[in-house]
């Protein structure tokens, strides 16, 4: 149960969208960042979309099968936090299969982060690579909905 | 089919966990057996035994990090980038049943043709990244919690059982801390060698960190040696080559035994020597200061008790101190040893003041924590409390905590301070005459340390000017 309650509150509501609006990746990163920002877990922006861009520069964080996973670690981040947001137009992002994104994770997590945070990213990271969890992200209507696909 | 694998990535924080769970269910799909250990920012997880190790069919290693592949020596080895196992983990399980076979560092440049997307990235986790600098920090932090549950056992003991440990539970809680210090030396050591060369520097380095302890070459010994060890075994991997059928005896047999032989002749002899002669000299000296001014005398046994914090110089300060109880009768105090013991008690107390309070931003999260139990160590007469702060700053720290503490001796002398008992710190302070002049005598220790506190805190502003230090 812990760790139930740790998702939510590293992922509030208000850190969901299931309608965004931005169709490049530049932008939609910009989008859920500014979530980020406004819930003030953030102290400047600017710096951490530059380190999220820095690491995009390495590798795509498009994984395939419509999942984008872009990440920043940095000191502007005040506490780890997650982002979601679906598209349902899609997002243009390069990924490592060429298609469009429709579900976006962005994270965000200071220089030192709890192992309890950085647990909980693992294990997210690990549900999206099956494709029912995909299928019932794509299908959530709540954040609730959301919250228990993970929590499963 | 039996399969090890590592996955990491730069950040690790994401690609490294969703690497392993596709091997993972793709290696269920296909009837392989396999465990993959997981280096992210967590740390190591799931970690592979060696007997995992052993009895695999094959390795892949899935990183965008320089993994260290010391134990797949022998082993049929696949290495690719993190994002080939996201992309196309089936694709690898053909791939590793013809990889070649890990022969040891020779083949680097082989491993780097097999890399097919973007090579070794940013986050270098290798031990040249690191620098001398963070290998004496993996050492100091592995040491603190030691110090740490030592130094406060020991303070508990006198709490339990008074100035002498009286008492059955008292002197087993005495054990206990004198255990967990002693082995702060061998734990300093053996994780900066652990930091350079891996699990092979940890043999050479600790035995070297308990020889230092035992011949009474304090932090600095263990510094030297820990550094000494390291690189030796470095060298070794780098310099014996054997066939590669007895590559398997490098790990186990070989490094171990030549690079202890070794380092721990290098610091009986070449190190111990001349330190074991410091130690008598300076006590011979010591003894031939009879008749000088005690002021005087208390600014240098002072001074000695910070320079080197427990190590040649200042252990004989310390039994200069204890000598001088041995001529007292009842109810006499020496005020030899009161200068030693309060002024030993400055340097944790004056860093924890600097690190707590004074100037916190300018130290590390490790080392504020270690701050807040100097407060107890220092108060306990554990001058060992500062030695973090000194392995990583020396010159500043040592230089700084020699002032204050050179400061308290001679106010103490001066004063007319004097005290009955070897130990004990502040405990015997409230012992009704175990210390004379108890408060001049607490004086004399607000002073030194107020005095260090604030100069340790300057020369670090000095330093850092401008920028800010990362915790």
């Amino acid at each position: 149960m812990a760790a139930d309650f740790a998702l939510r509150k590293l992922m509030p509501p208000d850190l969901i969208t299931f309608d965004l609006q931005a169709t490049d990746k530049a932008a939609a990163i910009k989008e859920l960042a500014q979530k980020i920002k406004d819930a003030k877990q953030i102290n400047d922006l600017d710096t951490y979309l530059n380190a999220v861009f820095k690491r995009e520069e390495e590798y795509t964080t498009g994984i395939g099968n419509g999942v984008a996973i872009p990440h920043g670690k940095t000191a502007a981040v005040l506490k780890s936090s997650l982002a979601f947001g679906r598209s349902n137009k899609g997002i243009t992002y390069n990924s490592m299969d060429n298609k469009p994104v429709y579900l976006m994770f962005l994270i965000a997590v200071p220089e030192n982060s709890s192992n309890e945070h950085l647990q909980i990213l693992s294990q997210i990271a690990r549900k999206l690579m099956h494709e029912e969890n995909r299928q019932a992200i794509l299908k959530a209507q709540s954040p609730e909905e959301l919250y228990q696909v993970f929590e499963s | 089919m039996k399969i090890v694998a590592i996955t990491s990535c730069s950040t690790g924080i994401a690609h490294t966990y969703m690497a392993a769970e596709n091997l993972e269910t793709t290696a269920k799909k296909l009837g392989v057996e396999i465990k993959v250990e997981t280096q992210g920012s967590i740390g190591v997880e799931n970690a592979l035994t060696s007997a995992e190790i052993a009895a695999a069919d094959g390795v892949i290693i899935a990183a965008s990090t320089s993994v260290n592949k010391d134990r797949f020596s022998g082993k049929k080895l696949l290495d690719v980038d993190v994002t080939e196992a996201v992309d196309h983990p089936k694709e690898l399980f053909e791939r590793v049943k013809t990889a070649p076979v890990y022969q040891g560092n020779k083949d680097s440049s082989n491993d780097v043709s097999i890399k097919s997307t973007k090579t070794h990235a940013t986050n270098n986790v290798g031990s040249k990244a690191k620098g001398i600098y963070g290998h004496l920090m993996t050492g100091v932090s592995y040491m603190i919690p030691f110090v740490v549950a030592g130094g406060i056992c020991t303070a508990l003991a006198f709490a339990v059982g008074g100035i002498n440990a009286h008492g059955t539970l008292a002197q087993a809680i005495s054990k206990l801390g004198s255990t967990a210090m002693g082995l702060m030396w061998p734990v300093l050591a053996g994780y900066t060698a652990f930091s350079i060369a891996d699990r092979p520097g940890l043999v050479p380095g600790m035995v070297a960190g308990m020889l230092s302890s035992s011949m009474n070459a304090g932090f600095l010994g263990a510094l030297l040696g820990g550094f000494l060890a390291g690189y030796t075994v470095l060298a070794m991997k780098k310099w014996i080559k054997l066939p590669s059928s007895f590559s398997g005896l490098m790990p186990i047999l070989i490094i171990p035994l030549i690079s202890t032989l070794f380092v721990g002749l290098v610091m009986k002899f070449i190190i111990g020597t001349p330190i074991t002669a410091l130690n008598k000299g300076i006590t011979a000296w010591l003894n031939s200061l009879t008749g000088v001014n005690s002021v005087l005398l208390g600014l240098i046994l002072g001074a000695m008790m910070a320079i080197d914090l427990a190590g040649p110089i200042g252990k004989a300060a310390y039994f200069f101190g204890v000598a001088s109880l041995t001529n007292l009768s009842a109810g006499q105090t020496s005020p030899i040893m009161a200068a030693v013991m309060v002024s030993g008690m400055v340097p944790p107390l004056a860093l924890a003041l600097s690190s707590t309070v004074l100037g916190k931003n300018l130290y590390s999260k490790d080392e504020r924590e270690a701050g807040k139990s100097a407060w107890v160590l220092g108060l306990s007469f554990i001058s060992e409390g500062a030695i973090p702060f000194a392995a990583t700053d020396p010159i500043r720290v040592l230089a700084a905590m020699t002032v204050g503490s050179a400061i308290t001796g001679g106010l103490s002398m001066w004063f007319k301070c004097g005290i009955a008992v070897p130990h004990g710190g502040f405990f015997v302070f409230l012992i009704p005459g175990a210390v004379s002049h108890v408060l001049l005598y607490v004086i004399a220790l607000v002073v030194g340390t107020v005095i260090s506190g604030f100069l340790i805190t300057f020369l670090k502003k000095l330093r850092f000017k401008g920028k800010e230090v990362n915790a």
